[in-house]
């Protein structure tokens, strides 16, 4: 009878025991379940969600030509069907890669889509959108997390390769699985006229030629000496429906100073002109400086040259300087209505041989720039990626959304 | 003893189904749980690679290595490093009655591994796509050449909301395909060189169309505003008088023709009303015009010989050939500067083309011909649309087809082999 009862005993702790090790192994399982299945839901949520962002245009459709705020948000180009995008919507949003610029003559903050040396895309953040009015605008807000880059398929990159005359510029141009062989290429040079003219003008010298087999070609600039001219170089690359853009400011060593141009109306395409020094915070070193600039704007053909169109001569000149009490000054173009250009720069010093250009695109594929908008997925537990082809403003882009679940997998893991 | 027996038994069980349920449980590697979209990808590719149609060129034309080569180049390189693909084109509707016939491919890879997904993107063969040839104007005889000023060193007005250049490229859109040669006239110097009988390229000078983007503004050459700077109506007389040498057409786009003149290096002064490097002439531009048109005697007159005939209305004509070229602008019109009809008896017009209908002794927009005393030949024409800003270059367009009529040759073509698919099947290679 004693027997009887510990073997009872025995038995029912060791069944005991092994029910919950084996609830604690099955349940183990059932969450790697649950968790794949919770994975495959947030894969298929960001190819929707990342067509959303594609295939419609936002609301109002010409938001991107407004400055005031929106209903609903998508980068889709109105004018066209399917993954042709807005080259001026992203210009709308706030980069994730860099903070927000400030300017302490007006208190105003703009955000810095700028990328490389010698171009410029500030636009006043009080008219773009972040991050948080976008999730809400997409429905995702306190859901969902993302991020959404915009980068060029083309990568076109410009080095010098030569000191002094004749210059020469070595290109390549690469598209993200392989290089861009054999491609035609289109180029504008544009060389600061260094001469007496109170505003420096400008020309252009076009040409057309093709990469190698590897990608690269070198283009030779005789009686141009490459240390002490201001140029900059746009290059086009194009191949069986790809098409990709990149450029090349070169800046005087010896001349430091710049004008930074703002964008503050999308609706009137308002340019504020100012002072590379009077730009940031903390302001930079008080020093007096005072610089003369010629703007211009141009449109590129289809046959991959730049056309000039002609801006209001009155604003289109102008001085700005910056003081040793940090006064500065400011002047106002209004770009022309078109779709989309690049706005050149060219100033002058007081002093001989102080000469610059900067380049500012309307519109994100003028300069072939990328976007990178949105949250920060590094340190997520599950991040998915999707991508498209996309077409912006005649460049070959790719749209990568990258998404999140903000809310955990409740009580998965 | 037994029931602890019992529960090993039990336990030998549930460690038996748990190894088969773990076994078939076991999360797949990353990319298969969260791809990427494989086949929206592929399908973005391939419109990509179509949107100049150089992948519908390729695939009728796979004898051409250098587009097939080409192609394959700007496929790897759109596609990131970890994709693999493999294109293929068939053809649809074979002559030998097969649905779908294996025509040519290209790939990177021998197997497209586990994830793999396609797209199918369809093609028509540019001989097969119905299309439309328009005759040229000028085509078995004299003239044919369509001269858009665009001149970058003049500023437009009257054309509210656009720029000269703007309308410059919209006009070559709608118009060259009509014309032997479209020439964009870049800058004042090179008007001047059509002024004085030098063809830009190589095309045919004489009865050429002149059309003026600048609305109410005319760019003026340097040369000639330095030669009639005291009064500038001259520079739109000597215009008259080119017209009639070389029997061109003249078009006026929007408002009171000839009324400013334009060049941006010359004037530093505006016309009034902000717009620099502008010279108001007012209305003895237009009389000038056509004084010298009808090789009058030239007479500096600003008699005002227009008037503000609000809304207007096509004329039936007009309104057929909206149907038969295609284009639909708005059969209502504001017209604030209409034409008075007494230019026709005062410096002998004929009227060539009316493209709206009259209001009173006014006509808002018509093509005149000058016809000599005693002449029977068209020596120079003059379209103006005295329409209020801005303008709609459709109407232009539109004018002029109806006045020169080219006919319209549409075709189709419609045998085997038309159409083509292609497939590209994308697979992802690597880990994770």
């Amino acid at each position: 009878m004693a027997s009887a009862a510990v073997d009872h005993m025995i038995s029912l702790t060791i069944f005991m025991a092994a029910i919950l090790i084996f609830i604690g192994l099955f349940s183990q399982t059932m969450q790697t379940g649950i968790a794949y299945e919770l994975h495959s839901a947030l894969s298929t949520k960001t190819s929707d969600l990342l067509d959303t962002i594609l295939l419609n245009p936002g609301l109002p459709v010409n938001w991107s030509q407004r400055d005031d705020a929106i209903i609903g948000f998508g980068l889709q180009n109105p004018d066209f069907s399917q993954y042709k995008l807005s080259s001026l919507s992203p210009m709308r949003l706030t980069s994730f890669a860099q903070s927000p610029v400030y300017y302490p003559e007006t208190g105003a903050y703009y955000s810095n889509n700028s990328v490389g040396v010698g171009s410029c895309l500030l636009a006043s953040s009080a008219k773009s959108f972040n991050y948080s009015t976008v999730s809400k605008m997409l429905g995702i807000n306190g859901t969902y997390g993302f991020q959404f880059t915009l980068s060029p398929t083309i990568t076109v990159s410009i080095d010098k390769a030569s000191t002094g005359a004749p210059l020469k510029l070595s290109v390549n141009a690469a598209g993200t699985g392989y290089p861009l062989a054999n491609a035609p290429l289109s180029y504008s040079l544009i060389l600061v006229k260094q001469d007496s003219n109170n505003y420096p003008s400008y020309s252009i010298i076009n040409g057309a030629t093709a990469t190698d087999p590897a990608g690269f070609t070198q283009l030779s600039f005789p009686g141009i000496d490459g240390e002490s001219q201001s140029y900059a170089l746009i290059v086009y690359s194009y191949l069986s429906g790809l098409k990709g853009m990149g450029f090349y400011v070169h800046e005087l060593p010896s001349f430091t100073k710049t004008v930074i141009p703002l964008i503050d109306s999308f609706q009137n395409r308002t340019i504020t002109i100012t002072h590379g020094d009077s730009v940031g915070q903390p302001p930079q070193a008080p020093s007096y400086s005072l610089l003369s600039y010629n703007a211009s704007f141009v449109l590129l053909t289809e046959e991959y040259t730049l056309r000039p169109v002609a801006l209001d001569e009155s604003s289109a000149v102008g001085k700005v300087f910056y003081d040793s009490s940090r006064e500065s000054n400011a002047s106002s173009v209004n770009l022309p209505p078109t779709t989309d250009g690049i706005l050149i720069v060219t100033y002058k010093g007081t002093s001989a041989g102080q000469y610059g250009l900067v380049l500012m695109p309307w519109g994100l594929s003028s300069l072939g720039l990328p976007l990178t908008f949105g949250g920060n997925p590094t340190g997520q537990e599950w991040v998915t990626t999707d991508i498209r082809q996309v077409t912006v403003g005649g460049i070959s882009y790719q749209a990568k959304l990258e998404l999140w679940n903000l809310q955990g997998y409740k009580g998965v893991r | 003893m037994i029931r602890t027996i019992e529960v090993l038994f039990v336990i030998i069980i549930l460690s038996g189904a748990f190894i088969a349920v773990s076994y078939f449980t076991v999360l797949p590697p990353p990319r298969e749980v969260s791809p990427i979209n494989l086949r929206r990808l592929s399908f973005t590719t391939l419109q990509t690679l179509d949107s100049n149609n150089d992948l519908s060129r390729a695939a009728f034309d796979t004898n051409n290595s250098t587009a097939w080569s080409g192609l394959q180049v700007a496929l790897s390189a759109s596609l990131p490093p970890q994709v693999v693909y493999n294109l293929s084109v068939y053809d649809v509707n074979g002559a030998d009655g097969q649905l779908y016939n294996y025509v040519n491919s290209i790939s990177n890879t021998v197997s497209l591994g586990t994830t793999n997904d396609a797209s199918t993107y369809a093609v028509a063969s540019s001989n097969v796509t119905f299309n439309v040839t328009p005759q040229k104007i000028g085509e078995g005889g004299n003239g044919g050449t369509l001269y858009i000023l665009n001149c970058s060193d003049a500023n437009g007005w009257w054309i509210t909301g656009y720029t000269a250049q703007n309308l410059a490229q919209d006009l070559y859109n709608l118009l060259s395909p009509y014309f032997i040669k479209t020439i964009m006239i870049q800058n004042t110097s090179q008007l001047y060189q059509i002024l004085n009988g030098t063809p830009i390229q190589t095309e045919t000078l004489r009865n050429a169309v002149i059309i003026n983007t600048f609305g109410e503004n005319v760019p003026i050459p340097t040369n000639y505003a330095t030669q009639y700077s005291t009064d500038s109506a001259q520079y739109t007389y000597l215009l008259g008088q080119k017209v009639r040498t070389y029997n061109w057409t003249w078009a006026s786009i929007v408002g009171s023709p000839l009324y400013y003149v334009s060049n941006t290096g010359y004037f530093s002064g505006d016309n009034g009303w902000g717009i620099f490097g502008t010279k108001q002439i007012g209305s003895a531009g237009i009389n000038a015009f056509l004084q010298g048109l009808d090789n009058k005697t030239y007479a500096n007159s600003g008699t005002g010989i227009t008037s503000n005939v609000g809304v207007v209305t096509f004329t039936n004509q007009t309104k057929d050939f909206c149907n038969y070229y295609g284009i639909y602008p708005s059969t209502y019109q504001t017209s604030t500067r209409a034409l008075s009809n007494s230019i026709i008896q005062s410096y002998h017009l004929t009227m060539g083309f009316n493209i709206f209908n009259p209001v009173g002794n006014y006509y808002p927009g018509a093509i005149y011909n000058h016809v000599a005393a005693g002449s029977t030949n068209i020596t120079g024409s003059i379209l103006a649309l005295g329409l209020t800003r801005s303008p709609d270059v459709r109407i232009t367009g539109l004018s002029l087809l109806s006045y020169y009529h080219p006919r319209l040759y549409a075709s189709e073509y419609t045998t085997n082999g038309t159409s083509r698919i292609v497939i590209l099947q994308l697979g992802l290679v690597g880990s994770g």
